[in-house]
């Protein structure tokens, strides 16, 4: 894959711009995260990059390709090179978590072999990449168990392996860390780094700022624009209290106003948010 | 403790204030009251003064003929209209199923083209047409029409109660399919799953659930409806007691419909008996589909 480009990327939901001229150059097997406060674009950006979501206004090009005029097909084989992780998991809770896992592999499976998985019993086992996946992120015996029945920060570890089955060329992790306990947060990031070392460009969109200051690229976004983009050590407090400046919905994400970093309490800490944002560990 | 209480506590507005809506409301509702009395001939006292044609008609009914012929034939009757309501439900949920499935709205077209929204539009608009026709044309027309074409019997009453659970339990179907939280369904197809991979292992897993407890109502409405498909010559307990009103034999009328209303209340005991499953997920997910809304409602610019 030959890395990302937004070229002046433009999103609005019902008039209201949530992206507006959003140029950014992202070379195959960077690590990249993107912070900025709620309601700055951060998922929106992601969306775009899966064509999730209706452009306004510009032009993403994935791997070399112009995503938003491939036909169907080729969209889903573009796609399956990318691989997503979210704050909610967002794993079918009633399925098993080795399911869950295996869906990492589905794109790959022709017609046939869908219906042959569908209808295959809970005893038709797992692929040898699903079973290694499920070992690797420590849930080897968790395969059978329906993945409601999870802690969150074991579901989001299900998602790990399901990225680990999948290996994507493109990772996007959009609020990995915001529902998991610090363990799984290191975790999660270390299987991520790894699949980054092994080609995997890494977009990450953070809410804490501790974590984005390990990444070798920064991008801050602010009311749908890009404010900053540089290397963390550029990242100053001013240019942090610019970011986060005036932040409405700072408190929807736990955050309070102003950079998460600025509060003395939580410095290198990593909040416990589970059942907020809208997310359920069920 | 707390202080004694010096003031009785009162407070207000369950009732909305008066407003000029709220009385338009009132008078509206009065002039159809009126307007419905006048049509349909609504009165009471008639209904009193009836009274000793019913309670003729209600002594004549007993006792009830309980010899063995007339509770041979109710058995066989109760037993025609189970095998109905079950043959019907099953049948039904057999077509309603792929329909729905097809009636299910495709979560994203971001980005297609014309040509591909509309190829996608195609099955979603026919099967709903479809379901919609089968559903809104009750089950007693559907027995009529089939009587008509097959002849009497519970055959055309199957078909009837087939069509008309099929509208039903698709639209019901569908209706699951669609509520279903939609970021798991939307992840997969994020990450190149097609279609319908992601319908069979995102959606469906989650609405699955749902649709045996669906069926199992459709099955029980079924029944109270099959005991009256008779009337149009459908077959079924129904059938019995249009033949035994026209012959004027009372007693067996009464043992007939006493039996359906044991029938009825037997369902009804069984289907209060069954947990309705409402799996906590749904309740919690509103949330994640208020979130998800705002882009899945968009079009992208041609």
């Amino acid at each position: 894959m030959k890395g990302v480009l937004l070229d002046e990327v433009s999103v609005g939901f019902d008039g209201v711009a949530a992206l507006s001229d959003v140029t950014l150059q992202i070379e195959a097997g960077e690590q990249l995260a993107v912070i900025g406060a709620s309601g700055a674009g951060k998922s929106t950006l992601f969306r775009a990059l899966t064509r999730s979501v209706a452009l306004a206004g510009g032009r993403v090009v994935v791997g070399g390709h112009d995503l938003y005029s491939l036909p169907r097909r080729s969209l889903g084989e573009l796609r399956r090179r990318i691989g997503t992780i979210y704050q909610a998991y967002n794993l079918v809770p009633q399925l098993s978590a080795g399911v869950n896992v295996s869906l990492g592999e589905v794109g790959e499976m022709g017609r046939l072999g869908t219906l042959r998985a569908f209808f295959a019993g809970p005893d038709a086992g797992l692929s040898r990449r699903a079973g290694a996946a499920l070992e690797e992120i420590g849930l080897g015996d968790k395969a059978g168990v329906r993945t409601a029945d999870l802690s969150g920060g074991q579901q989001q570890r299900v998602a790990v392996a399901r990225l680990l089955v999948q290996r994507p060329d493109l990772i996007l992790a959009d609020e990995p860390f915001a529902a998991v306990d610090p363990v799984t947060t290191e975790r999660v990031l270390e299987t991520l780094l790894h699949l980054n070392r092994e080609g995997a460009t890494l977009l990450a969109n953070l809410h804490d700022v501790e974590v984005a200051r390990r990444f070798p690229r920064v991008v801050a976004l602010r009311e749908g624009r890009v404010a900053f983009d540089g290397p963390p050590e550029r990242l100053t407090e001013e240019e942090l209290a610019r970011i986060y400046a005036g932040d409405p919905h700072g408190t929807e994400n736990g955050e309070g106003p102003g950079p998460p970093s600025a509060r003395p309490e939580l410095e290198g800490s990593f909040r416990l948010a589970e059942g907020r944002d809208g997310v359920s560990s069920h | 403790m707390a202080s004694p209480r010096t003031e009785r506590p009162a407070f207000g507005g369950v009732v909305p204030r008066f407003s000029w809506g709220s009385s338009l409301a009132v008078l509206a509702i009065l002039g159809l009251t009126g307007y419905s009395v006048a049509g349909t001939g609504f009165n009471i006292v008639e209904l009193l003064r009836g009274g000793g044609a019913a309670e003729r008609f209600v002594s004549e009914m007993f006792p009830p003929d309980l010899s063995a012929a007339t509770l041979r034939a109710m058995g066989a009757g109760i037993l025609e209209t189970f095998q109905m309501s079950f043959l019907g439900a099953l049948l039904g949920a057999a077509v309603a199923f792929p329909l729905s499935a097809l009636g299910t709205r495709e979560i994203s077209t971001v980005g297609a083209s014309r040509g591909e929204r509309l190829l996608l539009a195609v099955p979603y608009h026919l099967s709903r047409m479809l379901l919609n026709v089968f559903r809104s044309v009750p089950d007693i027309l559907w027995a009529l029409v089939f009587v008509v074409a097959l002849g009497l019997g519970p055959f055309p009453g199957t078909l009837a109660l087939a069509v008309h659970s099929a509208g039903v339990l698709g639209k019901l179907y569908s209706e699951a399919l669609e509520a279903v939280p939609s970021r798991p369904v939307q992840a997969l197809t994020a990450t190149g799953a097609s279609g319908f991979q992601a319908f069979l292992f995102g959606r469906l897993p989650q609405a699955m659930n749902g649709f045996a407890s669906l069926t199992l109502y459709q099955w029980e409405c079924n029944i109270r409806s099959a005991t009256i498909l008779g009337f149009v010559g459908a077959g079924g307990i129904g059938q019995q007691i249009l033949i035994s009103m026209n012959l004027f034999d009372y007693p067996k009328v009464a043992t007939l419909v006493g039996a359906t209303i044991v029938v009825v209340l037997l369902v009804d005991r069984f289907s209060a008996a069954q947990p309705r499953e409402v799996p906590e997920e749904e309740l919690g997910d509103h949330e994640e589909e208020r979130r998800a809304a705002p882009d899945e409602v968009r079009v992208a610019p041609a």
